[in-house]
């Protein structure tokens, strides 16, 4: 890691976000403090995180395993109980969560015996069963089946409603960007661009205009707007990439004046955009 | 604290039931039984059985002399040569004629295995009458005059008699054979636990969990207690048993040099000895168990685990090499000189202390010395386990281990 910063507001999901070995999970093991930074700092509520401190944090890392002979109820109870919590607390919230998770009828066979779907759900809990104050997921959605994905996308909304604050990290845009209130973009070990996703739209140069019909007339207005690039035609509408800072009711009015036009959007750039045109420039 | 217990706690349960604990206990404790009984066994079936054939006045002489060696299962008057069939008949390995020849014995012996009558002991055990023979003295002269009378005076010894030094060997060969098998084993444990972990990569939650510091204490100090009742019911059995062994095996004999050791009683155990055995024991499996740990957070197979532990095996191999050889050399220098050096001298100290009287400052050295590489192999193994663990897809080079090393 060289030149990574970045604030996590208590309560939000942010995302982490890069290619393979830019140091998203070196940056996931730092916060944990498995890792020692050797320079800068990193602090929850302001406190240096010790042991004190990252027991209030959950962790589901990307390499993922669990004991195999342990039952699955067990596993559950071991980790909560080296998050702090006792007995019965342990026991009960253990429960909530085999049962939140759907595992009732597997809860007294040995993880070793569950397929690789319960498996995960397994260790979600393990990781989840404290109710963590900050919970770090490292590629959560790797490896999960559809139905899985959505329970996993379910359990983690659930818990942000609850008050935790998630950091995790994807390949998935369109699953963070349906999650996250916030985003990091780091490659090589360095910030490239961070923000809510209003914020990193703002700082994206074009627009994508679609209008309908593509008449010769709509055309011609277009093809008048100045650093505008046509991007083709698809399903009975024209795509055209225009600056930023376009005035789009001015626009309609001229489009209107020449066509009966049918539709006007305006395309913002999607989260996968906007990490694609980063990862680019930083190269 | 709490962690640590909780570590502690689910280690000593996913330890006192797996397979490979409950065969380390059985198979101890069958070792144990094995080790006391079958010398007895091996006394009582390697007597060999003869007859006497000659005179009836000799061969009752002769009975009375050769029967601490022999088992003399009948005697035959007359100079009747056995057939083999006569001798397979009375189940003897041989015959042995005692006749007169000029002032003295002369024996002639009929077996069908020549190695299965030694000659050098019917002679000795017969030297006697031999003597009665040709001086014309009575058994009790003559008795009188083999027993040259000894005094023992011993010089910078801690035993009285020779009977209680050679005791003191095989204590401490029985001892020291325990020390290592109890140091080797348990403490492979640890490193097959940590592979476990790494293995089935759930050791990246885990130290997200709880410090590598606790983790690795916590496995440690549960493969001690475990090693304790390990250690305990060996010698319940061996107590049970009457913990008494007959000869020793030619074996172990061997081992020690032809030191003559010939048995072992729990009996002669000192409390010097059980002191010198915990304090020993402790240093020894520290030093070994947490450099089997750092091995064990190395690999990415628990394949790999034979070839990745033998440069770590090696010292306390050779360490137990060297004190088993020193059994009839305490005080040569390589004995000494090893005796301090971490990771052989728990083995060799500690053989040291049982069979010879070490100064109290040489032991207080060695065990200072002990502490001092301890808390140089914390460092160090907890340094490769904690960045070890977290290595997945490669065996990290040594290039790598160097840098973790030398890094903060």
């Amino acid at each position: 890691m060289r030149d990574v910063s970045f604030e996590i507001a208590r309560g939000s999901t942010f995302g982490l976000i890069g290619p393979n070995g830019a140091g998203k999970t070196t940056t996931m093991r730092m916060i944990l403090g498995i890792f020692e930074p050797d320079g800068g700092s990193i602090a929850w509520d302001g406190r240096r995180i010790d042991g004190h401190v990252r027991r209030a944090f959950g962790y589901l890392p990307e390499e993922r395993g669990l004991y195999s002979k342990m039952k699955v109820r067990e596993q559950i109870l071991y980790f909560g109980r080296l998050h702090g919590l006792r007995n019965p607390d342990v026991g009960k919230r253990a429960d909530r969560w085999i049962e939140q998770l759907g595992l009732g009828q597997y809860r007294d066979l040995p993880c070793g015996e569950l397929s690789k779907g319960n498996q995960q759900k397994v260790q979600v809990a393990c990781a989840a069963v404290h109710e963590p104050q900050l919970l770090v997921l490292d590629e959560p959605f790797s490896g999960l089946d559809p139905v899985n994905a959505d329970m996993l996308l379910a359990t983690l909304n659930d818990m942000r409603a609850r008050g935790t604050t998630l950091v995790l990290s994807s390949h998935q845009m369109w699953q963070l960007e349906q999650l996250c209130s916030a985003f990091c973009i780091i490659t090589a070990g360095e910030n490239r661009a961070q923000g809510t996703l209003a914020q990193l739209r703002a700082d994206w140069p074009t627009r994508v205009i679609r209008v309908e019909p593509p008449s010769a007339a709509v055309r011609a207005v277009l093809e008048r707007i100045p650093h505008a690039r046509s991007l083709g035609e698809e399903n009975g509408a024209i795509d055209v990439e225009v600056p930023a800072g376009i005035a789009l009711p001015d626009l309609l009015r001229l489009l209107i004046d020449v066509d009966a036009i049918t539709r006007f959007e305006c395309i913002e750039p999607s989260l996968h955009d906007i990490y694609i045109h980063t990862i680019r420039g930083a190269a | 604290m709490n962690e640590f217990a909780t570590v502690f706690a689910a280690e000593l349960d996913r330890r006192i039931r797996s397979r490979f604990f409950v065969i380390g206990l059985i198979a101890g404790a069958l070792g144990i039984a094995f080790f006391i009984e079958f010398p007895n066994y091996l006394a009582k079936s390697s007597v060999t059985k003869i007859v006497l054939v000659g005179d009836a006045q000799l061969t009752s002489r002769a009975q009375t002399l050769l029967k601490s060696d022999f088992d003399v299962i009948g005697t035959e008057p007359g100079t009747h040569v056995l057939s083999a069939a006569e001798l397979r008949a009375r189940n003897a390995n041989g015959a042995v004629m005692i006749t007169r020849k000029d002032d003295g014995l002369h024996l002639a012996v009929y077996a069908k295995d020549p190695g299965d009558i030694l000659t050098v002991t019917l002679r000795r055990d017969l030297v006697e009458l031999n003597l009665e023979l040709a001086t014309n003295s009575s058994a009790n002269r003559v008795k009188s005059l083999i027993d040259i009378p000894v005094d023992l005076h011993v010089v910078g010894s801690k035993f009285g008699t020779a009977a209680q030094s050679e005791a003191a060997r095989g204590i401490a060969y029985i001892l020291l054979s325990l020390l290592y098998l109890l140091i080797v084993m348990n403490s492979q444990f640890v490193m097959t636990s940590v592979a476990e972990e790494k293995t089935s990569r759930i050791a990246e939650l885990l130290v997200a969990s709880v410090s590598s510091t606790a983790l690795l204490a916590a496995k440690v100090c549960a493969s001690i207690v475990l090693a304790i009742v390990q250690m305990l019911s060996w010698v319940a059995v061996a107590l049970a048993l009457g913990g008494q062994t007959g000869a020793m095996p030619a074996a172990s004999a061997a081992a020690l040099g032809g030191s003559g050791v010939s048995a072992f009683s729990l009996s002669g155990v000192t409390a010097s000895d059980l002191i010198g055995f915990g304090i020993f024991f402790l240093l020894g499996y520290l030093q070994m168990s947490m450099l089997f740990a750092a091995i064990g957070a190395l690999v990415n197979r628990t394949e790999d685990l034979g070839s990745l532990s033998f440069p770590v095996l090696l010292p306390a191999l050779v360490g137990f090499i060297i004190a088993m050889s020193a059994l009839a050399l305490p005080d040569a220098t390589y004995v000494h000189v090893t005796s301090f050096i971490p990771l052989l001298s728990p083995y060799v100290m500690f053989e040291r202390m049982v069979v010879s009287s070490v100064p109290l400052g040489e032991i207080i050295v060695a065990v200072a010395l002990n502490v001092l590489a301890i808390w140089g192999i914390a460092i160090l193994a907890g340094k490769l386990y904690r960045v070890g663990m977290l290595l997945y897809g490669r065996s990290p080079s040594y290039r790598q281990v160097l840098k973790v090393l030398r890094s903060g």
